[in-house]
């Protein structure tokens, strides 16, 4: 599956700034689209592909901080690089605290952006490829029938056939024959590779609470 | 005075009874000596024994001394003699004694009491002003010592006064700094972007001369645009230290009019002057105090610009507001303040303009209180507002 070109959002108030941003950002070779207003970005469509955000803290109507704050809580990870004009202590503290990316103050050095923007891009692509394989495995875990869920469940809990088979009140051959469809189905290798893949799906399910593709 | 002081109070009692009966006693033998020589002499020396009695023993013992004298005269001056009885002729002169005698008794025991009671208050009286001198003392001392206190404390209110007036200084020239900093680093934060644009551009294995040009260009303006608001700060900063002559503020109005009267008459509105003709003389900068009136007249004007359903009107006044204070005030007809805006119309960089600066009022209240003076502005009710300053005379204290 091929990925699409990364693509960078720059949020700035002044247009001469936002029209130097995107200048600079489009010589390295770099897809980029430029918005007024916070405003404006939440209303525009976005292609799937790794991204990451330029924006002005200060600005008036919705600021760069409660974008990030927004952005949050629908549940859109995007890694956030923020442009100060005056970079106030609290403020970047609070940023960092919500996770942004970096924080860079006004002016700011042409090549600080771009290696800020290399770093969020690769972020934000292995964060995205790590979230597709979950769903991948995702996609495979919930192919099993419940019993073979149940089953899963014990195996991974690492429990002997026969103790699986006391447990669930089945022969000791039919857990083994479930046991093999869960092996198929979720195309694991191992019993360690099994394990590791359940382990994974729980925390990508921890981390982002719901499933984003 | 018959009580000795340090006799206890039992024994002394019987002293008093005791003189009272050795008095009538005397009497009676006194009265006995002279009955032949004088009629019916029982009445001055009994009486005078009553009197004595209950002038140095009391009630008491004047009630026995007439009772004793009573005995004494029924028994041996009124008929029959040397008998307790009394003859029915001499009755009304016996009981005119008897009732004589306790009367005289009655009269100087309350005489003695109503004494007693005047010394005793005399002599509280003299306690209490003793107690009450040693208050009113006490109370000096607390006033003094809280009138050195207020003192103190209204000499602290003027330092933390002054204090105050400092840091209110220091913070508007903090916001203003800040503000100046912000305008400033905009556009050169837009430089800076564009510039790098512009290097990016031409370092890349194929230059791209077009995209370069246009950072190259975008750069150029953002400069511009960085020098056109220092140029603007420094106009309207320029000559922060006032220099002062002797102005006659209202020729510095009709000046300041005529400045204004071709903006006036673009806009429709009328600029009436209502000045007072005998204002003293102020000390002060006339360019600062046009810059300052000025300001207030366009601001007027502008205020009026969407106005259709009334006359628009600009009225310049002045007129003296106390013996060495001048009052200007510049009254226009426009859309008014609002409790938001006249809250902040005096911070820098708040305009309701879009292409204001925000500074024209925050540096003509400098000037105002360079001079001195103070800038305000009110609403008047429904339509308009009026700006005034006060300055101060050139003969007013402290110029």
């Amino acid at each position: 599956m091929k990925e699409q070109d990364p693509i960078v959002f720059v949020i700035d108030d002044d247009r001469m700034i936002r029209d130097g941003l995107q200048s600079l950002i489009r010589s390295v070779g770099l897809r980029v689209e430029t918005f007024a207003s916070a405003q404006d970005f939440l209303g525009a469509k976005r292609p799937d592909a790794p991204a990451c955000l330029v924006l002005d803290v200060r600005m008036p109507g919705l600021s760069g901080l409660d974008l990030q704050l927004k952005l949050r809580d629908d549940g859109i990870p995007i890694p956030v690089i923020f442009i100060t004009g005056h970079g106030d202590i609290p403020m970047s503290v609070r940023a960092m605290k919500e996770g942004a990316h970096e924080f860079l103050t006004k002016p700011v050095r042409g090549q600080d952006l771009l290696d800020a923007v290399q770093k969020a891009l690769a972020s934000d692509r292995s964060l995205r490829r790590e979230r597709r394989e979950a769903n991948e495995i995702r996609a495979r875990f919930e192919s099993l029938t419940p019993r073979e869920k149940e089953v899963l469940e014990l195996v991974v809990a690492g429990l002997l056939n026969k103790q699986i088979a006391d447990q669930l009140g089945m022969s000791e051959l039919t857990v083994k024959t479930h046991r093999a469809h869960v092996m198929e189905k979720t195309q694991a290798e191992s019993l360690a590779h099994l394990v590791r893949m359940s382990e994974r799906l729980k925390t990508a399910t921890r981390k982002s609470g719901s499933t984003s593709s | 005075m018959g009580r000795k002081i340090d006799a206890p109070s039992g024994v002394r009692a019987v002293a008093r009874y005791a003189l009272a009966l050795a008095l009538v006693t005397l009497a009676l033998s006194i009265s006995l000596a002279f009955q032949n020589s004088i009629g019916n002499p029982f009445w001055f020396f009994f009486s005078a024994a009553v009197i004595l009695s209950t002038w140095l023993g009391g009630t008491g013992p004047g009630l026995l001394a007439v009772i004793y004298s009573t005995l004494a005269v029924m028994y041996c001056f009124m008929p029959p003699l040397h008998s307790f009885a009394v003859t029915p002729r001499e009755l009304p002169y016996f009981v005119t004694f008897v009732a004589c005698e306790i009367g005289v008794t009655q009269l100087i025991s309350w005489r003695r009491r109503t004494e007693d009671a005047l010394r005793q208050a005399r002599d509280e009286l003299e306690v209490k002003v003793a107690e009450r001198t040693i208050d009113l003392k006490n109370a000096n001392e607390a006033l003094l010592k809280q009138m050195d206190e207020q003192r103190r404390t209204e000499e602290t209110l003027q330092a933390t006064r002054a204090e105050l007036a400092r840091a209110t200084r220091i913070t508007t020239i903090g916001e203003l700094t800040a503000s100046i900093a912000h305008e400033v680093n905009q556009p050169l934060a837009a430089v800076v972007a564009n510039a790098d644009a512009c290097v990016a551009w031409l370092a890349r294995e194929t230059p791209d001369l077009a995209e370069a040009r246009t950072a190259a260009e975008r750069a150029t303006q953002g400069a511009t645009r960085a020098s056109e608001v220092i140029a603007r700060i420094r106009s309207l900063i320029t000559k922060a230290t006032p220099e002062k002559s002797r102005v006659q503020i209202n020729r510095v109005i009709e000046q300041t009019a005529a400045l204004g009267e071709r903006q006036a008459a673009n806009n429709h509105v009328t600029i009436r002057l209502e000045l007072s003709p005998d204002l003293p003389i102020v000390f002060g900068d006339s360019i600062q105090l046009q810059q300052v009136i000025l300001n207030l007249v366009v601001n007027g004007i502008e205020a009026m610009t969407t106005v259709t359903d009334r006359p628009k009107m600009l009225v310049l006044r002045t007129e003296p507001e106390s013996k060495c204070q001048i009052r200007v005030s510049v009254q226009d007809s426009g859309i008014g303040l609002t409790e938001e805006v006249k809250g902040r119309l005096f911070e820098p960089f708040f305009t309701t303009r879009a292409k204001g600066m925000g500074m024209g009022l925050s540096i003509s209240r400098s000037i105002i209180e360079a001079h001195g003076g103070r800038l305000w502005a009110e609403s008047n009710g429904s339509d308009g507002a009026t700006f005034q300053f006060t300055v101060p005379s050139e003969d007013s204290p402290g110029i």
